[in-house]
């Protein structure tokens, strides 16, 4: 019973820390496109980063880092959501479509693997 | 004290769930999976996805293995669309949470370090899940950078 309180209570200082963390997110440059027509907003974002793989890390003698999560969101809506692994070629480019409206700001975040998040805003063409 | 905390924890992990599905937090085993099936039954559990009506797009012939680009595009009513690959050490490469609110047809880059195969499945609202393959050739593998 202690160890489950005490593995709950990590998951609850995890979740507190990590939402904690998200208005210390760190706002960066990335290419992003997102144009609307007939009600659909087609966004093409370029992000840079190493995305550095366990194998190629260990080459170069550095620590791994990758981007775990990208999400894409307007106001609360949330418009892309990827849980993404080392795979993603070096500097990730990412195509999406949603339902959206010229004027609205699309706000791209991501995670990389230590937990650090950066975003980026654009105004829907 | 105990249920307070105990509430405390639903509240987070609520707060967290709304914001996004974080597949990474909440399948850790499908990540490390080093094949394609135990990576999806890691992902999904036992499943047998039937051959549905998705649009998978990549180079026959990619020259470039840092870079290849993928594309999923389907008109299933979608949960989450997962893409795998049996070219690296691991096998998931991402996992996409659908909402009402996106259109189903995503694009993305990936590397694969040599010719294999990409696997995409589709999570239907139905509870039912589909499948499709396309089978690559990489002319320079990309995971060595």
């Amino acid at each position: 019973m202690k160890k489950l309180m005490l593995a709950l209570a990590s998951i609850a200082l995890m979740a507190t820390a990590t939402m904690a963390d998200a208005p210390a997110a760190t706002e960066v440059k990335m290419k992003i496109k997102a144009k609307e027509k007939d009600g659909v907003v087609k966004a093409k974002v370029s992000i840079s980063h190493d995305m550095l793989t366990y194998d190629q890390a260990k080459k170069k003698g550095v620590e791994a880092n990758f981007i775990t999560h990208i999400t894409g969101t307007v106001g609360d809506k949330v418009v892309y959501d990827a849980s993404t692994s080392q795979f993603l070629s070096k500097n990730p480019l990412i195509k999406f479509a949603f339902k959206g409206k010229k004027g609205d700001e699309l706000k791209i975040t991501y995670t990389q693997l230590k937990g650090e998040t950066f975003f980026a805003t654009k105004k829907i063409k | 004290m105990k249920k307070t905390m105990l509430s405390l924890v639903a509240v987070a992990a609520m707060t967290v769930s709304l914001s996004a599905t974080d597949y990474r937090a909440e399948k850790p085993d499908a990540w490390t999976a080093h094949d394609v099936p135990t990576a999806i039954k890691a992902l999904y559990g036992e499943i047998t996805p039937a051959e549905g009506d998705i649009k998978l797009k990549a180079p026959k012939v990619a020259s470039n293995g840092g870079a290849i680009p993928v594309s999923v595009k389907t008109d299933i009513p979608a949960k989450s669309i997962a893409i795998f690959q049996d070219a690296n050490p691991e096998a998931a490469v991402v996992v996409f949470a659908v909402t009402e609110d996106m259109v189903e047809d995503f694009s993305l880059k990936i590397k694969m370090k040599k010719s294999g195969t990409i696997t995409a499945i589709v999570e239907g609202k139905d509870g039912k899940f589909y499948s499709k393959k396309l089978t690559l050739e990489v002319a320079l593998g990309g995971c060595e950078g």
